[in-house]
């Protein structure tokens, strides 16, 4: 059985009033969570102010960047000192993890809080009138019933993993009764469970719940992602476009590299596509030109996609934040998110699941993929 | 000053090629850089050719700008000229940005004819992308009529309508009917004409009386647009409510012609902080954004790059946020370029403001040394 507590409050104020308390308390050093910003939108924050917490957002579905970025740009010099709490997506806990076995950060003090994940809406919609704040009533009724919200983002709606992985407490928001009224979180591990102990009478009711946290209702849920998830695929035939049907769709591509920017996996200072070894000298045309009578100028345009395809797709998280930046509306993540779960399908592996499990390709397996081999 | 007349009787697309098909097999150019259509047909593509089989599908003068041209050029010439000659039609601001991209030392023109072309403006990348065949439709009615419906906002705004740092320039505006006037402004772009037997006898007096007319209402147009911005991003408090929204994906940066840097400072190590110093500056305010530094990094490009800024709108187009880069960057560069008497892209013998040196400069704007740290 999961070690749950029911709240006084729905998920989000609950949750609000849990980091205050913590806050107050000086059991956290600083809570990341997402705060408004000026411009209508919403961004990660670091907040160390009990009483600023009231204003902050952190189960507002959206994903400005990639929370394992800001958690990464945190702790990449050394960890953490003292306890910060995040609250962060699913696929975003998994990329950082995946960062951290890059050596790109350190999961060192970290309180990881993370929702049964709804999606997110494309960050475009920010900047519709109204924005996301118009579609939470919506948004919340699909995740009373265990629907689909309509809307969220392509990346959202075809994702299987929306129930958290190696976060210390997940907010049930979804799959519990009354998550707006009385919300409830699971505790996962020992430290969570400590550290909320004399919060009780602040914002817990006196009951604590027995799970599970795997309902019936997020079992329909999964269901319906899994749908979708096939419905694309067959829809988008990847295994048929061949080299001709890739161009087709990267060929608007305007080369701003905004996929890679905000990728949470492609963390390299310097992108080798971005390198002056990828930069053509005038030999380099010649050679082309005589070759083939004509380039596109820059060139390696798919190159690109393809090389970053390759050097990520093992750790893609499917967080969908490439699509969300293209300025030209390339699908990018369909794309990506296809071939790397079939990649990691391969391997056994799903990023992110578990720190102490290696990245595939720092293993060395003496038998591997004899079938493919001549 | 007089031009040369070529014929355009099926149209200006096609009197452009014409021309630059001519230059190719008389052995003039050894290749051309030109927009052509991509297999999906939605977006166009700088294509470097030396043959003329793909001419059909090539656009002089796209209705939209997917990669600004002079970025292109310094692709192909920045470790230096090839052993071919290229020639290079672009829009003023691609010209203009390609003239700075080469006093910057990132392109290298000795074997590059720069040709330019007039221009009407362009639609928003975005816009276009959403209906390209309409997008295509519209702009075929605006090269007829020389006024396009919905231009990005640069566009509407830009006056410099005919530079004249190009080796050769395609007259559109003025020519007669059925006709293109080209109009050499440099020895290069003179012996060009000589060796097409093309003698520059025309008047380009009814062209002069067009060009002046265009630039009159986009200065009328700019110096209104200008004033109501101003108005609108006063004040620290608004310039962070418009970039609020930035998501940090610095594409700007990256398909802004002039940003060169293949390292940009803001994505260096140099901004990357210990854990304590992103808690300690949460603490002095009660909490941190993160990423830091979003404003930090829009106001360091603009004091980077403004001087060189030719507002050809990349950066705004690019944005998936919808910021209004291009606005408020073309705001600033006009006040920075104006206190220099400079003119991004203007003229290849006119050194950057920065690399020169006066003793005596901008001293209203001084702060004396002892004024400053004269003890209290």
């Amino acid at each position: 059985m999961d070690t749950a507590f029911t709240l006084n409050e729905g998920v989000e104020e609950g949750l609000k009033k849990i980091l205050s308390s913590l806050l107050e308390k000086g059991k956290i050093q600083a809570a990341m969570v997402l705060d408004h910003t000026e411009g209508g939108g919403a961004a990660y924050s670091l907040i160390t102010d009990p009483q600023m917490m009231a204003q902050t957002r952190p189960l507002l579905p959206l994903m400005p960047a990639n929370a394992a970025l800001a958690l990464s740009r945190l702790t990449l010099k050394e960890p953490l000192s003292g306890p910060v709490a995040a609250v962060v997506r699913p696929c975003e806990l998994r990329a950082f993890v995946e960062l951290v076995k890059r050596g790109q950060g350190s999961l060192d003090h970290f309180i990881f809080i993370s929702p049964v994940c709804g999606g997110v809406y494309p960050l475009q919609e920010t900047l519709v009138k109204g924005g996301i704040e118009k579609k939470l009533p919506e948004y919340r009724e699909a995740m009373r019933q265990g629907e689909i919200a309509v809307d969220i983002r392509e990346a959202c709606r075809t994702c299987e993993h929306f129930v958290p992985t190696g976060a210390d407490m997940i907010v049930a928001a979804m799959g519990q009764d009354d998550p707006e009224t009385h919300g409830t979180v699971f505790m996962q591990t020992d430290r969570a469970a400590e550290l909320i102990q004399d919060l009780g009478e602040v914002m817990i009711a006196e009951k604590q719940t027995e799970g599970p946290l795997e309902t019936d209702l997020i079992r329909k849920h999964q269901g319906l992602r899994r749908d979708q998830k096939k419905k694309l695929a067959q829809e988008m035939q990847l295994d048929q476009s061949g080299l001709d049907g890739l161009i087709e769709i990267f060929g608007r591509c305007i080369g701003c590299h905004g996929c890679r920017a905000v990728c949470p996996i492609c963390y390299c200072e310097l992108c080798v596509f971005e390198s002056r070894d990828f930069e053509p000298k005038p030999v380099d045309f010649e050679r082309d030109l005589s070759r083939k009578g004509r380039l596109r100028v820059p060139p390696d345009t798919l190159l690109y996609h393809l090389g970053r395809l390759n050097h990520m797709a093992l750790s893609c998280v499917g967080c969908g934040s490439c699509t969300d930046v293209c300025p030209v509306d390339i699908p990018v993540s369909s794309i990506f998110i296809q071939v790397g779960e079939s990649l990691q399908e391969l391997f056994d592996y799903l990023p992110g699941r578990d720190p102490e499990e290696e990245v595939p390709f720092t293993k060395y397996e003496t038998e591997e993929f004899a079938e493919f081999e001549d | 000053m007089k031009g040369a007349q070529i014929p355009a009787p099926k149209g200006i697309a096609d009197g452009i090629l014409s021309f630059l098909k001519k230059g190719l097999q008389e052995g003039i150019f050894d290749a051309l850089l030109l927009p052509v259509k991509v297999p999906a047909g939605d977006s166009f593509s700088y294509v470097l050719m030396r043959e003329t089989d793909l001419m059909d599908q090539a656009s002089p003068l796209p209705p939209v700008m997917p990669v600004q041209g002079a970025k292109a050029l310094s692709n192909l010439t920045r470790y230096g000229n090839g052993a071919e000659k290229i020639a290079v039609p672009m829009r003023p601001c691609e010209i203009r940005a390609a003239v700075e991209l080469h006093k910057l030392e990132q392109v290298n023109l000795e074997n590059v004819f720069l040709i330019g072309l007039d221009c009407p403006g362009v639609l928003p990348l975005k816009e276009y992308l959403k209906n390209p065949k309409k997008g295509d439709a519209l702009y075929r009615k605006a090269l007829q009529e020389w006024a396009l419906e919905s231009p990005r906002w640069v566009c509407e705004i830009c006056d410099p309508v005919s530079p004249e740092a190009a080796d050769l320039h395609i007259g559109i505006m003025g020519a007669p009917r059925g006709k293109l006037f080209l109009i050499p402004n440099t020895p290069k772009g003179k012996k060009l004409l000589k060796r097409l037997d093309l003698k520059a006898e025309s008047s380009l007096a009814s062209r002069q009386t067009e060009i002046k007319k265009l630039a009159q209402k986009r200065t009328k147009n700019k110096e209104r647009a200008l004033r109501a911005l101003r108005q609108e991003v006063r004040g620290p408090e608004r310039l962070l409510e418009i970039f609020a929204n930035c998501i940090n994906c610095h594409n700007c940066m990256r398909v802004c012609p002039v940003c060169y840097c293949r390292q940009c400072y803001f994505d260096s190590e140099a901004l990357k902080m210990t854990p304590d110093n992103y808690l300690m500056r949460a603490q002095r305010k009660g909490g941190l954004r993160l990423m830091p530094d979003t404003l930090l990094f829009q106001l360091g490009r603009m004091s980077h790059m403004s001087l060189s800024c030719v507002s050809c709108g990349m950066c705004e187009d690019a944005c998936p946020m919808d910021i209004p880069v291009s606005r408020i960057f073309t705001l600033v560069a006009r006040d920075a370029q104006i206190v220099f008497g400079y003119l991004a892209g203007r003229s290849l013998q006119e050194p950057l403001p920065q690399v020169i040196y006066r003793e005596e400069e901008l001293k209203e704007v001084e702060t004396p040394y002892q004024e400053t740290y004269r003890p209290s």
